[in-house]
C-alpha cells in the first residue's frame, strides 16, 4: 500500500477527550479520497495528523515505504514529502505569486525552478499572475495559487482541509471540477476534507466518513449514496441550488 | 527504555531549541529579582532596625499618599476627558483626540523641574508680578517641591495612561449600551454614573494601574523635591550608609506593596483582564455640542493639554533659546550618542528575547509555554530602585564568582561586569522587557501558525521560516514594540543614575543632573531631545499604527 495508516489515535493537550480514536485506513497511489464529517467531528485534525504539524498519541504511518511515525519515529513536517492547501489557503501575504510557489521547490537551478513555476502555472491556469500580490487575487484565484504552490516540490500526497469553504456556489462548481482535473493530470494522491457531501462525491474515489474521530463508513461515491449514517449530513446531499434556498430562508 | 519514554523523548526533541532559549533568557529576566527574596533573610543589621523604628511607617505613608491622590486625580481628569472625547463633537475634539496623550512624552522628573523652574522666585510668573505689577506674593505659595506639588506633577504627566485606554474603550467597546442607554431617554448624568462609570471599571483600573506603577517606580521627582519614599530611601540607605543589606530589605518591602496592590488590581477587575485590543467595533455616534457647553468642552480640554504640554515645552524652549551655545556642541552630542546606544542595544535584545519566547509560546503544546511568559511581564511592576538593588547584588556575585578567571586572564581589578554597561543594559532588559513583548505577542497572535505550518509542508525547516515568514509578517509589531521600548529607556532616570558606569551620562541623567545642581536652563537641551523624540514616537505611534475607524 502507498499509504498505510495502523490505529492512530489522538487529543489535544488542554481538553481529556480523545479528538481522533484508532483510525485504520490505506490509499493506493493516485487516489483522491475524500474525509467527510460534521463540523467538530476531527477531519482538520486527522489531516493535521498525517500532515504531522500534531503528534500522535499512538498508531503508525507508513508513506510509500517510508516510516512517517510510530511509537519511536516521528519525522518532522518539513521532511515527509506531503503538501497541504490549507482552508484559508495561508498564501504568505508578502510574497507575490511566483515567490510563494518557488518557495517550497527544492534546491535546483535557476532556469529549472522557472520551468517548474510555469508548469504548474500553467495547471492551474493562471499564467501572466507571477507578480500579484494575494490581496489582488479573487478567491477562486488565491486557491489555485495555493494548490499550484502545494504541487509545485512534486509531493508524494497532497492534503485539502475545505478547500471550498470560503467559494460561492457559482465558482464552487467549475473550481471542483478544474480541481479534479488537476489531481489527476498530475497524478497526485490527495486526501481532501469537507463537510460538503456534493463535493466528495464530485471529487473523490473513496469517501471516509468520520463521527466523533472515529470512522464511521467506508467506500466508493456510489456505493455510498442514499445511506446517510446520520441526519445532519442529508441536508447536505441536495442538489446545491435547494441548499441555497434553505440557507437563505 | 519504555515505550512512554520514546514517546516522551519524541516530545521533547519536537520544540528543542526554542525551549531552551527560551527558558535561559527568562533566568536571566527573574533571577536577579530572587536575589531581593532572599536578601529578606539575611540577618539585619543596627541600621535595619533604626529604619524599622523610625523612618519604615513614614516612607509607607508617603509613598501610600502619592499613590492615592495621584490615581484619585488622573481618574477624574483621565475619565472625565476620555468620555467628553468619545460621546461629543466640539470644536478642537479631533485634534485633542490624540494630542491629550502627548502629556505622556514628559517625563515627571522633567516636568517637575520645568514647574518649579516656572513659579519659583527667578521664575516668569513671580517676575512677572513683581515688574510689571509690583507684587510681591508670599514665595511659600508658589512652592511646589512638596507633597502636594508632586502630586500635581505626577497627576499632569501620567492622566493620559487613564485617558487613553478608557476612551479607546468608551469608543469602540461600549458604544452600543451607551447608546440604548440614550434611546432610553437618560440624561447624559444618569448615562455617565449608571452606565459608563460601571462599565468602564476594568480599564480605568487598567490604566490607573499603570499610573500608580509609574508612581511607586518614580525616583526622579522625589528626589528633586527631596520627598522621602521608597525610592529614595533605598538609594539614600544604599549609597550614604553604604547597607546595601538594608536597601535589600526596603526594596523587598517595597515589592510587599506592589505585590498588595497587583493583587487589589487584579480582585477589582474581578479576574477580567483589560485587552488593549482595539477590534474594529462599530464606534459610537457623536453628539455635537453647541453654545455654553461647547465652549466649556472645548476650554476644559484646552486648558488641560497647555497646562500639561504647552506651558512645559514652551519654557523648556525657552530656556533652550537662552542658553543655545553654553552647553558645548560636543558634551550634548556625546550624551545624545550614549542614549541612543545604551536604548538601542537594549531595545534590541528586549525584541530579540521575545521573539524567541514569543516563539516558544505560540509553537509548544505545553500549558508550561503559556505561563512562562507571564513571569517576564512582572519586570515592569517591579519599581526601578527595586530592580537596581537586584542587578547589583547579582552582578557582584557573579563577578566574585569570576574573580579567578579575571586573575587568571590578568585583569587587576576583581570587579569587571559590575561597573560596566553590561548591568544597566541587563537591567533595562529586566524592566521594561512586557514592553516589547506586548507588542511582539500580540503580532504572533495576529498572523498566527498557520503561514508557519503552510511553509513546513513546502519542506522549509521550523528554523528557516522564522526568517522568512514569521519575520517578514512581523514586520510592523517589531518596529512598534522597538519604537516604544525604546522611548521608554530614553526617559528612565533611577536605573542610569544608579548603575551607569562612572562618568557616562545619557540624554536623562543630564537633565536631572543639570536640575539638581539648579542649572535648570542648561537642562533644556537634554530635555527638550528626550521630550520631542518621546512626542514623535507617540504621535507615529497612536496618530498613525493604531489610528481607529471614526
Ligand atoms: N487546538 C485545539 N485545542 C483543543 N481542542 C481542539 C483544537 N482544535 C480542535 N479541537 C477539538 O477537536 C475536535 C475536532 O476538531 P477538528 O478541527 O478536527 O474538527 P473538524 O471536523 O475539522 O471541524 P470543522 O468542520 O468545523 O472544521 C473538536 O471537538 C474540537 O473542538
Ligand atoms: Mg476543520
Amino acid at each position: 500500500m502507498f499509504i498505510d495508516i495502523q490505529n492512530m489515535c489522538f487529543n489535544y493537550t488542554n481538553s481529556s477527550a480523545k479528538a481522533v480514536e484508532g483510525f485504520t485506513f490505506s490509499v493506493q497511489k493516485g487516489e483522491v479520497i475524500s474525509i467527510l464529517g460534521r463540523s467538530g467531528s476531527g477531519k482538520s485534525t486527522i489531516l493535521r495528523l498525517i500532515a504531522g504539524l500534531e503528534m500522535p498519541k499512538c498508531g503508525s504511518f507508513t508513506l510509500a515505504g517510508k516510516k512517517i511515525f510510530d511509537d519511536y519515529t516521528f519525522v518532522q513536517p518539513e521532511k515527509r514529502g506531503i503538501g497541504m492547501v490549507f482552508q484559508d489557503y495561508a498564501l504568505f501575504p508578502h510574497m507575490c505569486v511566483a515567490d510563494n510557489i518557488l518557495f517550497g521547490l527544492p534546491k535546483m537551478s535557476r532556469h529549472e525552478k522557472m520551468k517548474r513555476l510555469k508548469e504548474v502555472l500553467e495547471l492551474v491556469e493562471l499564467e501572466g499572475f507571477e507578480k500579484r500580490y494575494p490581496h489582488q487575487l479573487s478567491g477562486g484565484q488565491q486557491q489555485r495559487v495555493a494548490l499550484a504552490r502545494a504541487i509545485a516540490p512534486q509531493p508524494e500526497l497532497i492534503l485539502l482541509d475545505e478547500p471550498f469553504s470560503n467559494l460561492d456556489t457559482d465558482l464552487l462548481v467549475k473550481i471542483r471540477e478544474d480541481l479534479r482535473r488537476i489531481l489527476k493530470k498530475a497524478n497526485a494522491t490527495a486526501i481532501f476534507v469537507t463537510h460538503n457531501q456534493n463535493d466528495a462525491h464530485a471529487l473523490a474515489d473513496r469517501i471516509i466518513k468520520i463521527k466523533d474521530g472515529r470512522i464511521d463508513q467506508v467506500g466508493r461515491p456510489c456505493d455510498l449514496l442514499g445511506i446517510p449514517t446520520n441526519d445532519e449530513v442529508e441536508l447536505e446531499l441536495l442538489p446545491e441550488e435547494s441548499q441555497k434556498e434553505l440557507v437563505s430562508v | 527504555m519504555t515505550k512512554d519514554g520514546f514517546g516522551m523523548m519524541r516530545r521533547i526533541s519536537n520544540v528543542n531549541g526554542w525551549t531552551i532559549g527560551s527558558v535561559l533568557i527568562i533566568i536571566l529576566l527573574f533571577v536577579p529579582n530572587l536575589s531581593i527574596v532572599t536578601g529578606i533573610f539575611t540577618p539585619p543589621s543596627e541600621n535595619w532596625a533604626h529604619i524599622q523604628e523610625f523612618m519604615l511607617l513614614g516612607y509607607i505613608k508617603s509613598s501610600l499618599t502619592l499613590v492615592f491622590f495621584t490615581a484619585i486625580f488622573t481618574i477624574v481628569i483621565g475619565l472625565s476627558l476620555a468620555w467628553l472625547i468619545a460621546q461629543y463633537d466640539f470644536p478642537l475634539r479631533n485634534f485633542m483626540k490624540w494630542a491629550l496623550i502627548l502629556p505622556l512624552s514628559i517625563p515627571p522628573f522633567i516636568g517637575a523641574y520645568t514647574y518649579h523652574g516656572i513659579l519659583n522666585y527667578t521664575g516668569i510668573i513671580q517676575k512677572t508680578l513683581r515688574n510689571q505689577f509690583d507684587i510681591t506674593p508670599n514665595p511659600a505659595f508658589f512652592d511646589i517641591m512638596n507633597v502636594p506639588g508632586a502630586i500635581f506633577i505626577y497627576t499632569l504627566f501620567l492622566f493620559p495612561y487613564v485617558y487613553m485606554i478608557t476612551r479607546i474603550f468608551l469608543s469602540n467597546q461600549a458604544a452600543s449600551l451607551i447608546e440604548s442607554a440614550r434611546t432610553l431617554g437618560k440624561s447624559s448624568v444618569d448615562i455617565f454614573f449608571k452606565v459608563v462609570l460601571p462599565i468602564s471599571r476594568v480599564s480605568i483600573i487598567g490604566g490607573v494601574s499603570l499610573v500608580i506603577l509609574e508612581v511607586l517606580n518614580d525616583y526622579g521627582v522625589v528626589k528633586y523635591f527631596g520627598i522621602q519614599t521608597f525610592s529614595t530611601a533605598i538609594f539614600q540607605t544604599w549609597f550614604g550608609l553604604g547597607d546595601l543589606d538594608s536597601s535589600i530589605k526596603l526594596a523587598a518591602s517595597l515589592m510587599g506593596i506592589v505585590i498588595f496592590l497587583l493583587v487589589i488590581e487584579w480582585v477589582l477587575r474581578g479576574g477580567k483582564k483589560y485587552s488593549f485590543a482595539s477590534t474594529k467595533v462599530r464606534p459610537l455616534p457623536l453628539v455635537k455640542l453647541t453654545g455654553k457647553k461647547a465652549v466649556i468642552a472645548t476650554s476644559y480640554t484646552l486648558f488641560i493639554f497647555t497646562v500639561a504640554f504647552l506651558i512645559p515645552v514652551l519654557q523648556l524652549l525657552d530656556w533652550f533659546v537662552l542658553t543655545f551655545g553654553k552647553v558645548p556642541m560636543e558634551e550634548v552630542l556625546t550624551y545624545t550618542k550614549n542614549s541612543i546606544i545604551v536604548a538601542g542595544t537594549a531595545a534590541t535584545l528586549i525584541i530579540l528575547f521575545s521573539l524567541v519566547i514569543g516563539n516558544f509560546s505560540r509553537i509548544t503544546k505545553h500549558k508550561f509555554g503559556n505561563v512562562l511568559p507571564k513571569l517576564t511581564i512582572l519586570g515592569y511592576s517591579i519599581p526601578g530602585a527595586v530592580i537596581a538593588v537586584a542587578v547589583v547584588t547579582t552582578f557582584i556575585a557573579i563577578d566574585r564568582f569570576l574573580a579567578p578567571l579575571y586573575l587568571s586572564m590578568g585583569l587587576d581589578s576583581a570587579l569587571i561586569l559590575s561597573v560596566s554597561l553590561v548591568m544597566l543594559v541587563s537591567a533595562y532588559i529586566i524592566r521594561f522587557f512586557a514592553i516589547g513583548y506586548n507588542s511582539i505577542e500580540s503580532g504572533y497572535a495576529k498572523i498566527g501558525t498557520d503561514f508557519r505550518d503552510a511553509s513546513r509542508m513546502l519542506g522549509v525547516s521550523g528554523f528557516r521560516t522564522f526568517f522568512k515568514v514569521d519575520i517578514p509578517m512581523m514586520k510592523g509589531a517589531i518596529i512598534s514594540g522597538f519604537i516604544l521600548t525604546f522611548v521608554d529607556i530614553l526617559k528612565e532616570i533611577p536605573l542610569t543614575l544608579i548603575l551607569r558606569p562612572f562618568n557616562y551620562d545619557t540624554l536623562a541623567t543630564k537633565a536631572f543632573q543639570y536640575a539638581s545642581d539648579e542649572k535648570i536652563m542648561e537642562a533644556s537641551q537634554a530635555s527638550l531631545l528626550i521630550v520631542g523624540v518621546s512626542a514623535i514616537a507617540i504621535f507615529v505611534f497612536h496618530k498613525l499604527l493604531r489610528e481607529e475607524p471614526e
